[in-house]
């Protein structure tokens, strides 16, 4: 009886999922369609060649999709996810190439921010009243406010114009031809100033968010018990308490990693970093139909990944969601 | 005895340099670095390369043409000499023996054949072969281009644009779009292609040493994307980029070498002439006399720019009229121009005709030269001007492609918008004034309804004789600036700086390259040209 219970419910998880990712799909399909411009009027607005009525009728006809949403879906699950107008490339393989530097960019961003970000919301919230986690605080609000524009473009001044210590754009050396370690090395340091400025802006909204959970986990009896108990500090911080302060910050990382495509645009662009955003940013200019298609596909259905990988996550975490579930 | 031999060395040190370092000038370049902050412009050849400058010219290294253009003008390229013959209305070309393709097969006048027979199958929008009849090849290097009318810019738009195919290779393609394949990119010009990065936007093209011209001066040429190509060029990470004005003297006392083209983009006012009070053209007189160019240029661009010719051909042209109409600033004869319209001036200062407040929308762009793209503030300063002579302005900021997609459905009033090509063949005016060359541009005014107008710009394109095509070039300047269905402005200055350490002297092209593009990566500029 307990186990056809677990299976209908399973069942009706997964259905949601199921109409969700429909529902995301069907987004994908129409709505690209209703930007106003098209390809053939974008590519040709300020270029070089002038077309006369019967060319823009040509070349409007063969850049133009009439393709059904049933069509659309079987295409999707036979993995023909079509050709980019503007590459006249596949577009899983430009996705595929555009997807490692983005997950590079953002995943070490959110990594980073979120341990340092966490670690020092710890450690302030349990030193509160504290000069250092006043200054802390204050800090960490004042930066929370800046843009990354301001913070990527400082940044670009003072170590690639200025003191010319690092790369001013690009993932790495354009066929610098490296082995393998100073490849590694090439690739950090390309990396060096975009990562910064991510780093700089998601680690204060990830220390205030720590340092506010962890305030409110230190005021419950369990901590109170595990003081009496007379358990280490450190045990109690980061075993009884922090613990208990990570939930909200995963929510955070997840949400934060589900919108990578766009997370990144603006740091993508200062330092013309290869990534999805770019490429996303570049295909709607263009009017790029297939592309735009394609990469707002990925990424919604990336959303619901990350939801549901979030499910197990929570789960494991913090055990107390399992048995309510 | 130590100190006598670090004195020899102290002397001799500088003596060997400087009998080195001319060596180390003259030595082959490893690499030639080039950054654009767009980076993508498609796969290099005729099929797959994005309709723009930039895109043409990354084509431009790897196939050649018959003839080219340097900063003086046109040069040999795969034609050694050409020649016309009026009678038959034929171009004969010479072509250099030398030519190779890149797979070493010898490049001869069966491929110009079957070039222009495969473009008339399979278009390439940058060149028209409709006016050509044949091309036939009567001796091995010898090629004969016969016309069915004639066709004034030939030497520009064909001779000096279309890139020519190995026939070995395309007489099997049926799809050139979707032909991808190494050999799609086998060309004759002085770089092979290796690779395009499309998520990086990074090209690499491998120096092509048994190019007939002679040995590119770099074995590597290189193309980037940076978002600064400014910090880029300091830091020495590229060798060239174009820059914005206002960065010219930092770069200089950098030590790099900045250039300036001549004036070959202009940005103008786009009018909706279909509709009123813009299709009578004593209103359209009215904007051009209420506008004042000289401030939209000291305030929107800090003077980096010049007022433009109404006729459109930039000054810089050979056959720019100096008699254009202009017209001055004047707000007192525009204000009478719109009252002998029949408006008058309401309660708020803005004019009024049957009740109705003479009201525009003025859509904003942020394109500039070289297809580059930077913040609109022209739109600002137009719309204050208008306002002071009574004219009340709706400013509309919208993302490129909707504003141009707006333009081209007659969906608007006013439109800032921008092009090029206003130095090379005055082919540019028809496109640019008329809807049966260019009803496929967004920047095309599409104004047929002047009869003169129409019969000037087509007998233009017929004129085989510089002199006379010159005339009617005047004639079209004058009556277009009379007219009026669009506005040139301003001509932005366009400038780059590139590091003179790698022994390289780049520059722009008289005319632009090709059909006047306005960057100055010519590939005459690697090439050691070889003595005959």
């Amino acid at each position: 009886m307990k186990g056809r219970l677990k299976r209908t419910r399973r069942a009706q998880y997964i259905l949601a999922y199921v109409l969700a990712g429909l529902v995301m799909m069907y987004a994908s399909y129409s709505l690209p369609r209703w930007l106003p411009g098209d390809f053939v009027t974008a590519m040709y607005s300020s270029s070089h060649v002038t077309l006369n009525a019967e060319q823009e009728r040509g070349l409007k006809a063969y850049y133009t999709q009439r393709q059904g949403f049933g069509r659309y879906l079987t295409d999707f699950f036979t993995l023909h996810w079509g050709y980019s107008y503007a590459f006249l490339t596949p577009i899983s393989e430009l996705i595929s190439e555009a997807l490692p530097w983005t997950l590079l960019l953002l995943g070490t961003a959110h990594l980073l921010s979120m341990i340092f970000g966490f670690l020092a919301g710890v450690e302030a919230a349990w030193h509160r009243g504290g000069v250092i986690e006043k200054l802390g605080v204050g800090s960490m609000t004042v930066a929370e406010g800046i843009p990354e524009i301001g913070t990527g473009v400082l940044l670009l001044l003072l170590f690639a114009l200025h003191l010319g210590w690092l790369p001013a754009a690009g993932g790495e050396t354009a066929y610098g031809n490296h082995a393998a370690g100073p490849w590694i090395l090439d690739v950090a340091r390309h990396l060096a100033l975009p990562l910064a400025t991510l780093v700089l802006a998601y680690l204060p909204g990830n220390f205030l968010l720590a340092r506010g959970s962890m305030v409110m986990v230190l005021k419950e009896q369990f901590i109170e018990t595990a003081r009496a108990k007379g358990l280490p500090s450190l045990r109690i911080r980061y075993a009884h308490a922090a613990r208990n302060a990570l939930l909200p910050m995963v929510t955070r990382f997840g949400l934060r990693i589900a919108f990578m495509v766009t997370g990144a645009l603006v740091v993508e662009t200062i330092y013309a970093y290869p990534g999805l955003g770019t490429l996303l940013f570049n295909a709607i200019a263009m009017r790029d139909l297939p592309l735009i298609q394609g990469i707002v596909l990925f990424s919604s259905l990336m959303v619901l990944f990350i939801n549901l990988a979030l499910e197990f996550v929570y789960g494991w975490i913090d055990p107390r969601v399992k048995h309510a579930s | 005895m130590i100190k006598k031999w670090m004195r020899v060395f102290l002397f001799l040190t500088p003596v060997a340099l400087l009998w080195v370092l001319p060596g180390v000038a003259q030595a082959q370049i490893q690499e030639i670095r080039i950054a654009d902050s767009k980076g993508d412009w498609g796969f290099p050849n005729p099929f797959r390369h994005y309709p723009r400058g930039p895109g043409y010219i990354r084509m431009s290294w790897v196939f050649d043409t018959l003839v080219w253009k340097d900063q003086k003008g046109y040069v040999p390229a795969l034609a050694d000499s050409w020649s016309y013959d009026p009678a038959n209305m034929a171009f004969t070309f010479n072509l250099n023996p030398k030519a190779r393709w890149h797979d070493l097969q010898p490049l001869t006048a069966q491929d110009v054949v079957f070039t222009v027979k495969y473009f008339k199958k399979h278009p390439y929008a940058w060149i028209t072969v409709d006016d050509v009849s044949r091309a036939e090849a009567p001796e091995p290097h010898t090629v004969v281009i016969y016309l069915s009318k004639p066709y004034s810019p030939f030497i520009s738009d064909i001779g000096g644009t279309m890139p020519i195919l190995p026939k070995h290779i395309w007489e099997s393609v049926d799809d050139p779009e979707g032909y991808n394949d190494p050999k799609a990119f086998i060309g004759s010009g002085p770089y092979r292609f290796i690779d395009f990065n499309k998520a990086q936007g990074t090209y690499l093209y491998e120096a092509f040493r048994q190019y007939y011209q002679g040995s590119p001066k770099a074995d590597r040429l290189i193309y980037v994307r940076s978002g600064q190509p400014l910090v880029s060029l300091s830091n020495r990470q590229v060798d060239l980029a174009n820059i914005q004005p206002e960065m010219a003297e930092p770069l200089k006392k950098r030590g790099l070498v900045v250039i300036q083209d001549e004036r070959g983009w202009n940005k103008k006012l786009m009018i909706n002439h279909k509709k009123a009070p813009f299709s009578d053209k004593r209103f359209r007189h009215a904007l051009a006399l209420a506008i004042d160019r000289q401030e939209i240029i000291d305030k929107s661009h800090r003077g980096f720019a010049m007022p433009a010719s109404y006729g459109l051909l930039s000054v810089d042209h050979e056959m720019y009229n100096p008699y254009t109409p202009s017209y001055p600033f004047n707000p007192e004869k525009a204000r009478a121009l719109i009252e002998s319209m029949g408006y008058h001036k309401g309660a708020d200062g803005v004019y009024e005709k049957d009740g109705q407040a003479l009201k525009v929308q003025l859509l904003a762009s942020n394109i500039t030269v070289a297809g580059q793209s930077m913040a609109d503030r022209d739109g600002e300063v137009i719309k204050r001007q208008l306002e002071q002579v009574g004219i009340r302005v709706d400013l509309v900021n919208l993302e490129q492609a909707t504003t141009d997609s707006r333009v081209k459905n007659w969906s608007f009033d006013l439109a800032v918008s921008g092009h090029g090509g206003i130095c090379g063949d005055p082919r540019i005016l028809n496109e640019m004034i008329s809807s049966k060359y260019g009803a496929g541009s967004v920047n095309s005014a599409r104004y047929d309804d002047d009869a003169e107008l129409n019969r000037l710009i087509d007998e233009q394109m017929l004129e085989m004789d510089q002199d006379k095509r010159k005339a009617l070039v005047y004639k079209i300047q004058e009556v277009y600036a009379e007219d009026l269905p669009a506005i040139s402005l301003y001509y932005p200055d366009s400038m780059a700086a590139y590091n003179p350490d790698k022994g390289i002297a780049w520059y722009y092209t008289r005319g632009g390259i090709s059909k006047g593009i306005p960057i100055p990566q010519n590939k005459m500029s690697l090439i050691e040209k070889r003595g005959k």
